[in-house]
């Protein structure tokens, strides 16, 4: 009996619009993810972008009350934290992973202290008057109907989320520089060689993954909630990255993955009412990332050596494989 | 040789201290900026962990799991493998020591020991399973031990939630152990030192995980450099070409050492439930995560000097305690302190980029021109 509630909670349309609602601050950052990763500079640190773009996109708005403001400020103030983990990484020959560790403990502790500083409170910043992005609400869709549940009230970054989905495979896969980015990172010797500035690339894919990571940070604090809480991302940035390998390295594939990490958590909630513990839900995505990654390897894998095999075959001499 | 040894190593020591030094000048730099009592904070921050023998424990009960943690990241990282994978270890480390600690009714002088041993067990065969994916499948580790964190965590939660807290409890957490399931005090009872051991009592929480923890330095330093396994380990992490060349097993190499790290994330883990909380709370390992790796980074993943980054990283730590108790800092503070610090420590281009900068300014003043003197880049650039 109380399985038919939960049954019914899922098909249900507001529960359809809250899935939707909880996947924009994942699909955000790991399209971020994604673009870094296939330029060969895994992001670690996107959990930390979106700490400081969030706490930095309430505070700009809260002083200048005004939204977009708010938003441009967290945007740049992302993508130049972003642009550390270029430096120290691609200038400063920085381990990128220790590098992305020490950005997020850097902002985990920042974005505390400066909210310390400025409210006199750690736990959030309700006392800052900080504002909202707007929602979309559409005039013929009636707030009774399915549609109009699952359609209405959405804020703009859920929109955002959808459509640069489509904008970042375009970029990758339609214009030069997407494809020297992913050249880049296929292997960066080769295309170091044919001309391409390694270098300069990744520093923009660096700095993209930070617009998207600010973009998902900006979304949990000025739409998904209206305020900064400490340690608000709990951990969806590395979520993110996990969806990058879930959805197999693909924009689509991300975004979709990023989803499915999003009905795992609504369900989770649904769960309240049955005697199933909301951990066991919760868990799926992360056992699922994990088949997923064996599955990219194990294809990767053969795909390789169907390469190598080609090579041998089509031609005399022996030449190293690229590496691994 | 050894000179060379001397010099490199001496080096890196520069290296860190100056990092330390201007890591923390930057933190007085804003605690000017903030504090109405900046040398009063700082001064917390900087001796407080000495001033009372409750902070002292403080200190040394935090450094015991960071060290811990950092011999745990050391054996991964000297193989070159990025396994972020120790909270999940520790975690899990954590519920079975606990759950041991709980139920299993047997003497304290058995009942510890199971724990600590359960404790071991799960972060091996929790750590087994990155490692097969890795070794076997070429799976991504640290996409995966960052999952199994999660998942790690999940478990714990749940089992925590759902079958160890007391049905009328008002949080989430177990019952506090028995003294039997506890780690006795470090303290032997020496008859004419009673007094102080009372007071060590009373006070801190300091374990026998303190002789655990220096018993546990030196067997990862004889794994690393006296064993084929560390040597197998140590080849795999200088060049795993070379080593597959050269004849050693490296994909069993690399299940192994991602197992034996999570020995010892293990053990903080079990460190954390029966020496320092004595009982299992939720997020038991909140902050904790990736500690480890900084500590065995600012040790150069060299087991014999992790003990001593270690003390040194728990000293900043709880210094910042002390320091938000008694002034108006907030001891987030530390956080920002110590990302400088691995910024400037790992950052190899820093050092030659002064060094380079010094002498082109030499060569300027004695009179060469600078092309030639610039002429030499830093070495090895890709």
């Amino acid at each position: 009996m109380p399985f038919e509630v939960v049954l019914q909670g899922i098909l249900s349309p507001l529960f359809i619009a809250s899935i939707l609602r909880i996947s924009t601050p994942i699909i955000l950052p790991a399209l971020g993810g994604l673009i870094s990763d296939l330029a060969g500079v895994i992001n670690i640190a996107l959990e930390g972008i979106m700490l400081v773009a969030a706490f930095t996109g309430v505070v700009v708005s809260a002083y200048t009350q005004n939204v977009w403001i708010g938003v441009l400020a967290g945007i740049v103030i992302g993508m130049l934290y972003s642009l550390i983990l270029a430096l120290f990484h691609l200038y400063l020959a920085t381990d990128i992973i220790l590098a992305g560790i020490a950005l997020n403990i850097m902002a985990q502790g920042g974005t505390i202290f400066l909210l310390f500083i400025l409210t006199g409170d750690k736990g959030n910043s309700s006392t800052l008057a900080s504002g909202a992005v707007p929602t979309i609400t559409y005039p013929f869709l009636s707030s009774g109907s399915w549609l109009g549940q699952v359609f209405n009230g959405h804020n703009i970054f859920t929109y955002l989320a959808f459509l640069f989905t489509w904008l970042v495979s375009v970029f990758l896969y339609k214009t030069p520089l997407g494809a020297h980015l992913r050249a880049v990172g296929e292997n960066p010797v080769a295309a170091e060689t044919v001309g391409i500035n390694v270098k300069r690339t990744q520093t923009i894919a660096i700095a993209l993954s930070g617009f998207f990571a600010s973009l998902g940070g900006l979304s949990l604090s000025m739409a998904y909630l209206t305020l900064f809480q400490n340690a608000m991302t709990a951990g969806r940035g590395f979520i993110a990255l996990a969806a990058v390998f879930l959805g197999g390295r693909t924009p689509w594939g991300t975004t979709l993955a990023a989803i499915i990490f999003g009905f795992a958590d609504g369900l989770a909630n649904q769960l309240g009412s049955l005697a199933i513990p909301p951990q066991w839900v919760q868990m799926i995505p992360y056992v699922a990332t994990v088949i997923a990654l064996v599955a990219y390897s194990i294809r990767r894998q053969a795909k390789q050596r169907e390469r190598l095999r080609r090579f041998q075959e089509g031609e005399v001499k022996g030449a190293e494989a690229g590496s691994d | 040789m050894k000179k060379v040894l001397g010099s490199s190593a001496f080096r890196e020591l520069l290296r860190v201290m100056i990092a330390i030094i201007v890591a923390l000048t930057l933190g007085f730099i804003i605690t000017v900026l903030v504090s109405d009592d900046p040398i009063g904070a700082y001064k917390a921050f900087l001796f407080g962990p000495l001033s009372k023998i409750n902070r002292f424990g403080d200190w040394i009960e935090e450094s015991i799991t960071l060290i811990f943690l950092g011999l745990a990241v050391a054996l991964v990282f000297k193989a070159e493998l990025f396994s972020l994978g120790q909270e999940g270890q520790m975690v899990l480390g954590a519920l079975v020591a606990g759950a041991i600690a709980l139920y299993v009714p047997v003497p304290v002088y058995i009942r510890v020991p199971l724990a600590i041993l359960g404790a071991m067990l799960i972060g091996f065969l929790w750590g087994l399973i990155p490692g097969y994916l890795k070794a076997y499948l070429n799976a991504n580790e640290i996409v995966s031990t960052l999952m199994l964190n999660f998942v790690a965590l999940k478990i714990y939660e749940w089992l925590l939630t759902y079958n160890i807290k007391p049905e009328d409890a008002g949080y989430t957490a177990s019952e506090t152990f028995s003294a039997e399931g506890t780690m006795p005090t470090f303290f032997p009872p020496i008859p004419f030192l009673g007094e102080l051991r009372t007071l060590f009592m009373n006070q801190t929480n300091i374990s026998i995980a303190l002789y655990l923890v220096i018993i546990a330095t030196f067997v990862v330093y004889y794994l690393m450099y006296r064993t084929p396994f560390g040597y197998e380990l140590r080849m795999v992490g200088a060049n795993i070409k070379f080593a597959r060349y050269g004849g050693v097993n490296t994909k069993r190499t690399i299940v192994l050492a991602m197992a034996v790290s999570g020995i010892f994330a293990g053990l903080a883990g079990a460190h954390l439930a029966s020496g320092i909380h004595r009982k299992l709370i939720l997020n038991i390992t909140f902050g904790l995560g990736f500690e480890g790796i900084v500590v065995s980074i600012l040790a150069r993943n060299n087991p014999l000097l992790i003990p001593f980054t270690g003390l040194a990283y728990g000293y900043l730590r709880a210094g910042a305690n002390v320091m938000e108790r008694s002034s108006d800092m907030s001891r987030e503070m530390v956080l920002v302190i110590q990302a400088i610090i691995i910024l400037l420590v790992t950052a190899e281009r820093i050092m030659p980029i002064i060094q380079e900068r010094i002498r082109v300014r030499r060569a300027q003043q004695s009179g060469v021109p600078p092309a030639e003197a610039d002429a030499p880049r830093i070495e090895g650039g890709d």
